[in-house]
């Protein structure tokens, strides 16, 4: 998800101006000239003045283009439109979110799995090597976090033996 | 002092110690090795396991596993011409050519070979500066923390290869995200928009997790799998290392030294140290037209560089709580959380426990050489795991790690959102270091800060004031300014060309 150096920028001059905001409203210690108001007004305006260089192109010239690897001659570039580009890269972020929504009535055993078989089909696993990987990866997490080192995660729908 | 010595060695062999350390080697070996999962990020998802063991098996975890990792992004770097890790990016062309030479048991020996003294010459560093160090930072006042402590931050704007003004925004927006919370000279909420759970603020950790794991998985998700690695047999590894280290070894030692430099420079971490040393051995190799043709003087040079910056990247670590790079950043917060509290005062109040450290870095560094050579013999057979059945475990490991920091599910929600945040800063040309680096050190620049103008009364004056403060300011202004005029010096040569050509 490539922006343009314009859009980057505004938004930081954007972020930058409303955390200066928010910080010169934030009250000062009684009895002393500065508090917790100073440093994101200080944060803020150089974030804002950064956002403006980057808008207006500053400091381009010293940007390197990324070096592609030469492709293989087996390898083939599969060209996809960018909505679903945004959707494939999106999906990590939301299968946590998901985690996070499901864990507790789930269990961890059935979350987790449900995670591994969408992170592994969509990374182009077969279901020769997808199905597998359900099932004993979370088992085998649950067995060094919540075994060795304790940690309490959710029974749910499905405890575990140990 | 032969107490203190016994003590740490007592520490050190301990079975919890010992395990924890081969187990880490290990977990450092293969994910260091695996393109595209860095170093860094090997470490940070390491973290939630540091919680429950003891306090030194926790430390021995972070340096066995930040050591090995550091070294086998050589293995992918040489086979496949892709680094496993940012420093093995400067050398990574050379050793693949070395490779189509015939010769990548030369290039992956001298990777392992030249880590390991370059890891034991950082130790000695570490070992020898620290102490004289901790004198002098006794009687550091907060002037010279806020200066310290920014000089880091601009050096951490140097080192990313991008355009150092969206370095320095980057460097502003991790600062920003340390503002949110009750942690400030006023104790009020700040930026919480209400929640409970902003109101401890933001942990470093899943930020840092979010933004190396779970940004690399969204990466996976649109670049294509990694060619397969061809099959082939390896001859002896260690054979002409020797032969090098003879042949080579006033590039060995510049690089130690180079490494040992900027890893003590706050800041700046083991990628610039293989990057400067590569570059420096170009420029002053008898034969440079040989480099990037498979010639193996600057994998020595940069390979003994960037293990050097790794131990002695901790001094500004444990003096004063300023990370050299991202991997001593995670350092800092293991050695919060086991009650080591970086400061000078730590080298007298806890001298067994710095001994230990000392101690851990040079086994590790001995480590390296057997497990290295097993792991490259085994490097075929590794990189085979496809990408579909190494990133879900990184997903499962992102979720239940972030959970385990806190017992809290909003540690999840801090990855998941730092992933995306860190996907498209590195799409954009955002340096995410730099605001990794923000967010580890925001806290302790504002105190300082802070605390400094309340004792100036407002004044900026008082900041120039005191010697080594004047010192450390001129060199962030130094650092401020270097880009500025590379860039005013361009302009000018452009300048001047066009007029000639015309």
């Amino acid at each position: 998800m490539r922006l343009s150096d314009r859009y980057t920028g505004l938004f930081l001059v954007g972020l930058g101006s409303l955390s200066a905001y928010g910080g010169w409203l934030l009250p000062p210690v009684p009895g002393q000239p500065v508090g917790p108001n100073v440093f994101p007004l200080v944060i803020g305006t150089g974030l804002a003045i950064c956002g403006l260089m980057i808008a207006f192109g500053i400091g381009h010239s010293f940007e390197e283009e990324e070096e592609l690897i030469p492709l293989e001659p087996g390898q083939q570039i599969v060209v996809r439109s960018r909505f679903v580009e945004g959707i494939r890269a999106l999906l990590p972020p939301a299968l946590l979110l998901f985690y996070v929504l499901a864990v507790d009535r789930l269990g961890f055993i059935i979350t987790a799995g449900l995670i591994v078989l969408a992170t592994s089909t969509a990374l182009g696993a077969r279901l020769k090597l997808a199905i597998p990987l359900m099932l004993l990866a979370p088992v085998g997490i649950h067995l060094i976090f919540a075994k060795m080192l304790r940690v309490p995660l959710p029974a749910g729908l499905l405890p575990m033996p140990w | 002092m032969l107490q203190t010595l016994i003590e740490a060695i007592r520490l050190v062999s301990a079975p919890e110690v010992i395990i924890a350390m081969l187990l880490a080697s290990i977990y450092g070996l293969v994910v260091g090795s695996l393109p595209g999962l860095s170093a860094t990020m090997a470490t940070a998802l390491l973290v939630p396991v540091t919680f429950y063991l003891s306090p030194i098996a926790a430390i021995a975890t972070i340096v066995a596993a930040s050591s090995m990792a550091i070294f086998s992004g050589d293995i992918p770097g040489a086979l496949l011409r892709i680094p496993g890790t940012p420093a093995s990016a400067a050398y990574a062309d050379e050793a693949y050519a070395m490779t189509r030479k015939g010769e990548a048991e030369l290039a992956l020996g001298a990777g392992v070979w030249f880590s390991a003294v370059g890891g034991i010459a950082g130790t000695l560093s570490l070992m020898v500066l620290a102490p004289p160090l901790a004198e002098i930072a006794l009687s550091f006042s907060t002037f010279e923390y806020f200066w310290l402590a920014f000089l880091g931050l601009m050096c951490a704007t140097l080192v990313a290869r991008s355009s150092p003004v969206k370095a320095i925004a980057a460097m502003f927006l991790g600062l920003l995200v340390s503002c949110v919370g009750i942690e400030n000279p006023g104790g009020v909420p700040r930026f919480t928009f209400g929640m409970t759970d902003l109101l401890g603020g933001i942990e470093p950790i899943p930020a840092l997790v979010g933004v190396f794991a779970v940004a690399q998985v969204m990466r996976a998700m649109l670049t294509p799998e990694p060619p397969p690695l061809p099959k082939r047999k390896f001859g002896s590894i260690m054979a002409g290392q020797w032969r090098l280290t003879k042949l080579y070894h006033w590039q060995m030692t510049r690089g130690n030294i180079v490494g040992i430099i900027i890893g003590v420079l706050p800041g700046a971490g083991a990628d610039m140290a293989a990057w400067v040393s590569y570059a420096m051995s170009k420029r002053f190799s008898k034969t440079p037209e040989k480099f990037g043709t498979g010639h193996v003087e600057g994998l020595v040079e940069a390979g003994a560089s960037n293990n050097a910056s790794i131990a002695s990247g901790w001094v500004p670590s444990l003096l004063f709580g300023i990370p050299g790079d991202t991997i001593a950043a995670i350092a800092i917060g293991v050695l919060y959380m086991k009650g080591l509290n970086p400061g000078p005062t730590l080298f007298t109040e806890k001298a067994s426990s710095m001994y230990a450290i000392y101690l851990m870095f040079i086994i590790a560094n001995i480590l390296m050489i057997p497990l290295g050579i097993i792991m490259i013999r085994m490097a075929v057979h590794v990189l085979k795991a496809p990408r579909s059945s190494v990133m879900p475990v990184i997903m499962l490991c992102c979720a239940v790690g972030s959970f385990a920091i806190g017992n809290n599910l909003f540690g999840v929600i801090t990855v998941a959102t730092f992933g995306v945040i860190g996907y498209i800063m590195e799409e954009n040309g955002y340096p995410v270091a730099a605001m990794v680096l923000g967010i580890v050190m925001g806290t302790m620049v504002e105190q300082a800060f802070v605390t400094s103008l309340i004792k100036s009364d407002g004044s900026i004056l008082p900041f120039f004031e005191r010697p080594i403060s004047a010192v450390l300011a001129a060199c962030t202004i130094a650092a401020f300014a270097w880009p500025l005029f590379v860039w005013v010096r361009r302009k000018f040569m452009i300048r001047k060309g066009s007029t000639q050509t015309a």
